[in-house]
Parts: structure tokens; C-alpha cells; sequence
């Protein structure tokens, strides 16, 4: 289990990017977070987000219409 | 083909055009509100340059169609002697800040409308309306006042259009012709240097195609309407790729059916949403989605008048200016354009800050 939840599910680019980048900031180096969407754009922003900040996508997995990412902050 | 009407031919060449349009965005996430939002957010700038390698694609060829003689591009909105300056600021910041409120510009929405995003659907009727209310409605009263208090004609200066290689040529005392070539030739080669000096973006074939393939479909609407278009007795306006004012003659093609005809920009709008649906429905990526929440349906409401009103100022989107303007060289477009990133911007700061206020101070405290 990742140890806090955003859920950005309804929302779409930029805005699970934005209010995860924000929630990422209260959660400590070495710990994750997981964030919920259901835009299906969010697949890549998420991949391009953790490539470009130098966090970690532990996990980007589908289940019906909801995408679910793990990233683990790493700085 | 002798059987077909010029109307007739040029909608099915837009409604082709935007079918590729549409699939390739849908396929590889292009998106010029992404672009911005990439690059504030999170430092990528791979979506920019995407954006970037489009223009400096559709520059090189339309230039080339131009100087070959086979399109008058001066005949297009963008290169008239009427300097819009004004309107293309404020319209361009508008359209900007309006597309980041609601989730993507005025192609992208037609795209996601495809994809099944009803969110996009009252966006792309919202945008359509107050569109048409700016071209000939309530609204285009105040258009009006603003185009005729602050457009400058450049035939009193001298020039006969507003190319920017035209403008620094009469400048500098060059020839207008060689002028436009050199400009052409030198914004075209920076804008591919840009691109490809970065080593993310060469290796982002999705990003890089998407450029290509985007930049090409400006150059095919000017054939569409300038070559399988013209007819002498009944000529089809030279015309490419741009959404914001097809959005609102799409909403009263449909109304109007029967008494209408269809023209280039209708048969893109119509292409696109097609093209995106299909696409959609081949990678599984089709969905039905709606919306959640009471703010993101009025951000959505706002975001799509905004880019209707600010793109009809801007006499079009960041696809229609900044795109298929910047294709011509026009110097209207390039202040639309960079209205358009700025306003984006502002944008993208007013989300992450939660009020406007609080955007303007991000903007000014990191410069």
C-alpha cells in the first residue's frame, strides 16, 4: 500500500499532474503516493512527470476505467 | 469528378485532413496546452518542441508552395495589410488562459469530444456559441470598436502585407521577395535546431512524428482549398487548418442543414471527431466521461467561452495561428502565438495558485 492517496479521478490535464506534483511535496523522500484518474491522457503525463522530476513510477496499472500510479518520491 | 460540386470536393478534403489530424493526436497525445503545462509543471519540453517541429514543417512547405507559384498565401486572413495587433494580445491571452481552464484547446476538445469526453462536448458547444455571438453576434459590436480604434493598415506604411521577412526587408531596403525567402529559410532552420539539438526530444519518436505529421496537414488544406478549391465563377476562400470560428459554423451547419452548404473548416471539425473516434475505438481508449465536480464544470464552461471569444480576436487557436498562421509568417500570428503561450501560462499558474491574483504574483516572483 502506498502510504498517502490523491484521487484526481474526473479530472483532466493538467490538473492530475498539478494536484499530484502539490501532493507529492507532503510526502517524504523514501515514501509514495498513489493517485487515481480516469483520464486516459494521464497514462503518458504521469510516465513524461516522474521522467522529468526524477521521481519514481513504481506501478501504472488499469482496472475498468480507472488508472491507478505509484510513485515513490525520490526528490 | 466532373460530377461533383468545388464545395463538395473541398469537404471531402478537409473531412480527410481531419481525420489524419484527429488520429494522430488522439494516437500520440499531441497538445499545445499540454506543451505549456509540461513545461511549467514538470520541465519537459518534449510537447513544445512537437509543437515547434509543426510549425517550422508547415513553414517550409507552405513557403514552398508559395515561391513554386502554386498558392497565393497573401490571399489568406493571416497576411492582409490589416494589422490586428491589439486583438491578437488579448484574444491570444484570453484563448490561452481559457484552454488551460478547460483541459486543452479548441482542436484538442474536438478530439476528446471523439474519445468520448462529454466534458469536451459542452466545451466545443459553449466555444461554437460565443464564437459566432464574436464573428456576427452581440459580441462582435465590441470586436468591432476594438479592430477599428486599434488595427493599423500597413498599405498606409507602404506594405502591402504583414509577412514579417516583407516588414524587415522594407526596413532594412531589401526586396520583398528575397526578404520573405531569407526569413522564411532562417526561422525554419532555428525552429529545427531547436528541436533537435535536445537529446529527449530526438528520442521521443512519438513526439517527433506527431510534429511531422501535425506540420503537414496545414500545407494539405492550402492544396484543398487553393488548388481542388478554385473554381472562376464561384472561387473557395484560401483557407487551412483552425477551429475556433468552424466550431461555431459547425453548430449552425448542423441547425441549418438543409438551407446550408459545407465549407473546408466544417468538414475538418467533422473529420477530426471521426478520425479521433476512431482511433479511440482501435487502441481502446474510447470512453464516456462526464463531469465530477461543480468547479471543473464551471472551469470547463469558462475555459470554452474564453477561447471563443479570445479566438475570434486572435483571428485563431494555437492551431489556426499557431500553426497555420505561423506557417505564413504573418506578424499578427506571431504575436497571437506568443499571446497565446503567455496567456498559457497564466494559466497553468492560476490552476497550480487557485486565484488569479495569485498567479500574477508567481509569474512576477520567478520572472
Amino acid at each position: 500500500m502506498a502510504n498517502q492517496l490523491l484521487d484526481a479521478k474526473g479530472l483532466n490535464c493538467p490538473l492530475p499532474i498539478l494536484k499530484a506534483k502539490k501532493a507529492l511535496k507532503d510526502v517524504p523522500v523514501g515514501e509514495t503516493l498513489e493517485v487515481l484518474a480516469t483520464d486516459p491522457g494521464s497514462v503518458a503525463d504521469f510516465e513524461a512527470f516522474c521522467r522529468a522530476t526524477g521521481n519514481e513510477l513504481v506501478e501504472s496499472t488499469q482496472q475498468e476505467n480507472v488508472y491507478r500510479f505509484v510513485i515513490k518520491h525520490v526528490r | 469528378m466532373g460530377e461533383l460540386a468545388t464545395t463538395t470536393i473541398v469537404g471531402i478534403g478537409g473531412f480527410v485532413i481531419g481525420l489524419v489530424f484527429g488520429a494522430v493526436v488522439q494516437r500520440t497525445n499531441f497538445c499545445t496546452m499540454g506543451a505549456i503545462s509540461d513545461l511549467v509543471l514538470m520541465g519537459d519540453g518534449r510537447r513544445f518542441r512537437a509543437w515547434v517541429l509543426a510549425i517550422a514543417v508547415a513553414i517550409i512547405g507552405t513557403h514552398a508552395l508559395y515561391f513554386g507559384g502554386a498558392i497565393d498565401v497573401n490571399k489568406s486572413i493571416y497576411l492582409t495589410s490589416n494589422l490586428g495587433w491589439l486583438g491578437a494580445i488579448i484574444g491570444g491571452a484570453m484563448f490561452g488562459f481559457g484552454m488551460t481552464l478547460a483541459g486543452g484547446c479548441g482542436s484538442k476538445t474536438v478530439v476528446r469530444l471523439g474519445a468520448g469526453n462529454l466534458k469536451s462536448l459542452v466545451v466545443a458547444i459553449v466555444l461554437g456559441i460565443v464564437a459566432y455571438m464574436t464573428l456576427r453576434g452581440l459580441l462582435a459590436l465590441a470586436r468591432v470598436q476594438l479592430e477599428t480604434a486599434t488595427n493599423i493598415d500597413l498599405k498606409t506604411r507602404g506594405l502591402n502585407n504583414q509577412n514579417i521577412g516583407e516588414m524587415a526587408g522594407a526596413l532594412f531596403g531589401l526586396p520583398g521577395h528575397a526578404a520573405r525567402a531569407i526569413a522564411a529559410v532562417v526561422v525554419a532552420a532555428a525552429f529545427l535546431v531547436f528541436c533537435f539539438k535536445d537529446a529527449d526530444f530526438r528520442r521521443s519518436t512519438t513526439n517527433v512524428v506527431a510534429g511531422l505529421m501535425i506540420g503537414l496537414t496545414p500545407i494539405a488544406g492550402w492544396l484543398v482549398t487553393g488548388i481542388l478549391g478554385a473554381d472562376e465563377f464561384n472561387p473557395t476562400p484560401l483557407a487551412s487548418l483552425t477551429f475556433v470560428a468552424p466550431l461555431g459554423e459547425s453548430l449552425q451547419y448542423l441547425m441549418t442543414f438543409t438551407g446550408s452548404t459545407i465549407n473546408f473548416g466544417i468538414a475538418v471539425v467533422g473529420g477530426v471527431i471521426a478520425g479521433s473516434f476512431l482511433m479511440a475505438v482501435a487502441t481502446g481508449t474510447f470512453q464516456i466521461e462526464g463531469f465530477t465536480d461543480r468547479n471543473d464544470f464551471v472551469r470547463h464552461i469558462g475555459g470554452g467561452a474564453l477561447m471563443g471569444a479570445g479566438g475570434v480576436l486572435a483571428l485563431g487557436c494555437t492551431i489556426g495561428q499557431g500553426i497555420t498562421g505561423m506557417s505564413t509568417m504573418a506578424l499578427g500570428s506571431v504575436i497571437a502565438w506568443l499571446s497565446i503561450i503567455a496567456g498559457g501560462y497564466l494559466g497553468v499558474k492560476y490552476l497550480e495558485e487557485g486565484s488569479f491574483s495569485g498567479a500574477v504574483r508567481a509569474v512576477f516572483a520567478r520572472g
